[in-house]
């Protein structure tokens, strides 16, 4: 939420000190008078901010101490940083940490690859009808809640006529089926597939609206200089899109910490249980469903903080290299 | 101009709007005040009144010339006028507690108690309701609200007079396919080595059969975790086996790796399902509905809706018998008796006018006649009676039974399972209700089933169970709370970690390695404070035993 929470305020900021000069007037209460339908029309949303995004932020204060539902802010008992302690201190949690960030990266990685591998593509599809079954099939699984989607995939990969190992079995790549969910190593691969076969037509759609903004005189200028399709690919439509690019990016940068739960919760199980746990498990086994909201809060902070460091070091690596960005 | 007149009519609009909003979240109150002067009227006892009745389930209403309705309003005056849940129940909860809108009657809620709903009713019962003492003697002190010693809800299940006769039976055991028991010539297995035979052998004939299921999945670890208590004799009180009053943890002992060991052996025989360890629960049940497995250790109720969808498909054959198979030398206890439904039932809202009135309805309705009613039905209408006194249905009767829609004019199924009810058998001898009368319940059944318990001699699944004594006064031990972060907490769910982890990992082992994931487990487990498990369970054991005894 937080890093959305900046660039409403300091985009608002930039706007400001652009048109300030030109007019000459310096913010007055007549320049408030004069844009009170612009300023009307954004109170709803600082109100909106304010409550769902400031507001909750004095319920961090429950991480350091021992909250219990049923007292009083008064009365309850204030622990430090024994919640902190904790979290860092237990072995599973460096684990589950390593599990977040890596099935993250995994995600992030393919996610955009396989993303933007397939807006070009499609891109290049003249057959506006075949384009538009691929999109629309594509971005289906989109619409999926995790449960059906984890139970579709798990299915899938069972050893008793599940789809991939009778593929594999009918290829001979494999002599015998293969059990693809007790196996750790292979969890975070199934893991970062499954998000692409749910993802990958939804996450396009941002790139083709890009490309269709890039100047169809480029293409022209750039078919006269000889140009043929993977040359226009490589030097004007991959240009074109990477300011949107760079944007998502520093964005989802910001959401490392958050692997999602649902997909390592349904797929997870005894045997993989090494690979498969990440932070918002860990936190709903021993913070929530053990009425320990102070650890959820605690963790949850640390997520927070981290993200805010890593969007701004994103920003700032952006910046350096002249690229558009965010802050 | 027109700009202004406009930007004034948007700004009416809105003023209408939330002023119809706000107005729509204040009706409702203001008529609820009033009549309540009348608090302690109870003169005359058949007198007409009306009780609302708050269910915290979807129901149906009864159609309006319910006969048994019809019967209670002519004998004691009373006519409900019930409300079933819309929705969401927490909602609904928070709505009336928010408002303090409660009708006479309300079904149990441990929120409701904690927000002071109901109305004390141990002195009620004390002073006008001499059947209701009598009924809820033994278990008085259990109905207590730990926190302030009040009665405040009449648990409507759990409290037995006379023999139990259990006729279905929804716990644990290891369960068998009718189809196999036929075909092996009904055995009756008892020990884990025949169990696993009988497997073997007709799995080695059918090899497209799962031959042994189980499932370690979310909270529903039981079919993995808990046969070892019960193959040591010990009744299902969760993580925990309690010998003299004293409570300890199983899974490092030796009764678990027993188990587990020969889960090992039979999973190198290929008899286990390879797929058990990573399927999820909707998996599992679609195993147990493709009729494919031949058997599992589970508790009935959760495969039961795989066995529902085997019904429906006319796949008798491929339903279950459960087996209770035993250590040698170990005592059987795999069948209990349900515990008090504690907080479940109906407590009277402190909005009710006339408190005394419906303690005396519900006293009442406690007598054997009425239960008999209630339960049964009317004699000569819904039962007949054989002149050794025995109670019995016609087919005819048994098929209305059944029936949805006549039930609603001739049952008052809905209220009754709210209310205090004798369970067991009444003092002539016969069942409280149809479907726990032996005799009744066999000529219900299929004749598949009728076949299978013919061979075994029997004329309920539940003969195949030893019939349990009463339950120790603490049992069962997996309903002590363990407090939110407290050390037994953490502990508790540790172990359970662990054992999620290690005893699938020692279970598809190679039979050599056993031993060595088995020792790796046991030092995990004694690594945590399992003391502080221990000492919770065995405080809160004392706690019961010194509380809940009757005196």
């Amino acid at each position: 939420m937080s890093e959305i929470v900046l660039t409403g305020e300091v985009k608002s900021k930039k706007k400001k000190k652009r048109v300030d000069p030109e007019i000459g007037v310096s913010l007055s209460w007549k320049t408030l008078k004069a844009q009170k339908q612009l300023i009307f029309m954004s109170v709803p949303i600082a109100i909106y901010l304010i409550i769902f995004s400031y507001v909750p932020v004095w319920g961090w204060l429950m991480a350091f101490q021992n909250y219990r539902p049923a007292l009083s802010f008064w009365k309850q008992d204030w622990v430090g940083l024994q919640q902190f302690r904790f979290l860092f201190q237990d072995d599973a949690f460096l684990g589950v940490l390593r599990n977040t960030i890596a099935m993250s990266f995994i995600n992030l990685v393919l996610g955009f690859v396989t993303a933007i591998a397939l807006a070009l593509l499609l891109n290049e599809i003249k057959v506006r009808f075949f384009k538009r079954t691929v999109q629309t099939i594509s971005y289906l699984p989109h619409f999926l809640s995790w449960v059906i989607a984890a139970g579709i995939v798990a299915t899938s990969l069972s050893v008793d006529d599940g789809i991939v190992n009778t593929v594999l079995m009918k290829l001979h790549l494999i002599d015998q089926p293969v059990m693809w969910l007790s196996k750790g190593h292979y969890f975070w691969g199934i893991v970062g597939l499954s998000n692409v076969w749910k993802e990958v037509g939804w996450n396009t759609i941002i790139y083709l609206a890009a490309i269709t903004s890039i100047d169809p005189s480029l293409y022209e200028a750039a078919s006269i200089d000889g140009a043929g399709r993977f040359h226009k690919m490589r030097y004007v439509t991959l240009p074109g899109i990477k300011s949107t690019f760079i944007i998502l990016l520093i964005m989802n940068i910001g959401h490392i910490l958050d692997a999602g739960f649902e997909v390592q919760y349904l797929l997870g199980n005894g045997l993989v249980v090494d690979w498969s746990q990440t932070i918002d498990i860990f936190v709903l086994k021993y913070g929530i469903s053990m009425g320990n909201y102070s650890l959820a809060t605690a963790a949850g902070i640390f997520k927070t903080i981290v993200s805010v460091i890593l969007v701004f070091i994103a920003n700032s690596i952006a910046k350096r290299l002249g690229e558009e960005r965010l802050v | 101009m027109r700009k202004k007149v406009k930007r004034s009519l948007i700004v009416l609009c809105i003023g209408m709007i939330s002023t119809a909003l706000l107005l729509s979240g204040c009706s409702g109150s203001g008529k609820t005040s009033g009549g309540g002067s009348a608090a302690e009227s109870s003169g005359d006892d058949t007198k007409p009144i009306t009780l609302s009745v708050f269910m915290d389930a979807p129901g149906q209403q009864p159609t309006a010339d319910n006969k048994i309705y019809k019967l209670i309003k002519e004998k004691t005056g009373v006519s409900l006028n019930m409300e079933f849940l819309v929705g969401d129940l927490q909602q609904k909860l928070g709505v009336m507690i928010a408002g303090g809108d409660y009708p006479d009657l309300i079904s149990g809620n441990d929120k409701l108690i904690n927000a002071g709903a109901y109305i004390p009713l141990e002195d009620l019962i004390e002073k006008y309701a001499p059947n209701l003492k009598k009924h809820y003697a033994e278990v008085w002190n259990q109905m207590k609200d730990p926190k302030d010693g009040h009665i405040y809800v009449l648990p409507s299940y759990g409290v037995y007079t006379g023999s139990v006769h259990d006729t279905t039976y929804q716990g644990p055991g290891f369960y068998l396919q009718k189809d196999v028991l036929k075909e092996m010539g009904y055995p009756t297995p008892k020990t884990l080595e025949e169990y696993f035979d009988i497997i073997a052998k007709y799995k080695a004939k059918h090899p497209d059969m799962i031959g042994f299921e189980t499932l370690n999945f979310d909270w529903r670890v039981f079919p993995l975790q808990n046969a070892p208590e019960h193959l040591s004799g010990h009744p299902n009180d969760g993580g925990v086996i309690v010998d003299n009053n004293k409570a300890q943890i199983f899974a490092d002992k030796d009764i678990a790796k027993t188990y587990y060991k020969k889960l090992n052996e039979v999973n190198a025989q290929g008899l286990l399902d390879k797929e058990a360890f990573v399927q999820n629960y909707d998996q599992y049940l679609a195993k147990i509905a493709s009729g494919r497995v031949i058997g599992m250790f589970d508790q009935h109720w959760n495969f039961q809706d795989g066995e529902n969808s085997l019904i429906s498909q006319g796949k008798i054959g491929s339903t279950y018998v459960g087996f209770p198979l035993m250590y040698p030398g170990a005592k059987e206890y795999y069948r209990d008796r349900g515990g008090l439904n504690l907080n479940r039932g109906f407590g009277i809202s402190v909005k009710a006018k006339d408190p005394v009135r419906i303690i005396k309805f519900m006293d009442a309705l406690m007598t054997e006649d009425w239960q008999k009613t209630l339960q049964w039905g009317i004699k000569g209408e819904d039962y007949e009676v054989k002149e050794d006194g025995t109670f019995y249905r016609t087919p005819e009767q048994r098929k209305n039974a059944d029936n949805n829609t006549w039930k609603l004019a001739n049952k008052a199924d809905s209220f009754f399972g709210y209310m205090p009810k004798m369970q067991g058998s009444y003092s002539d001898g016969n069942a409280t209700d149809p479907g726990t009368q032996p005799q009744e319940f066999y000529d219900s059944l299929k004749p598949y089933d009728q076949e299978i318990l013919k061979a075994y001699n029997h004329k309920t699944w539940a003969e195949f169970f030893k019939e349990p004594g009463p339950n120790p006064v603490y049992f069962p031990a997996y309903t002590i709370i363990l407090e939110d972060g407290s050390a037994a907490q953490l502990a508790s769910t540790k172990l359970n970690d662990l054992s999620v982890k290690y005893l699938p990992k020692a279970i598809m082992a190679s039979p050599s390695e056993f031993d060595s994931v088995w020792q790796d487990y046991v030092n995990q487990i004694h690594k945590l404070d399992i003391k502080a498990y221990e000492d919770r369970m065995n405080e809160q054991i004392q706690w019961r035993i010194e509380n809940w005894s009757s005196k």
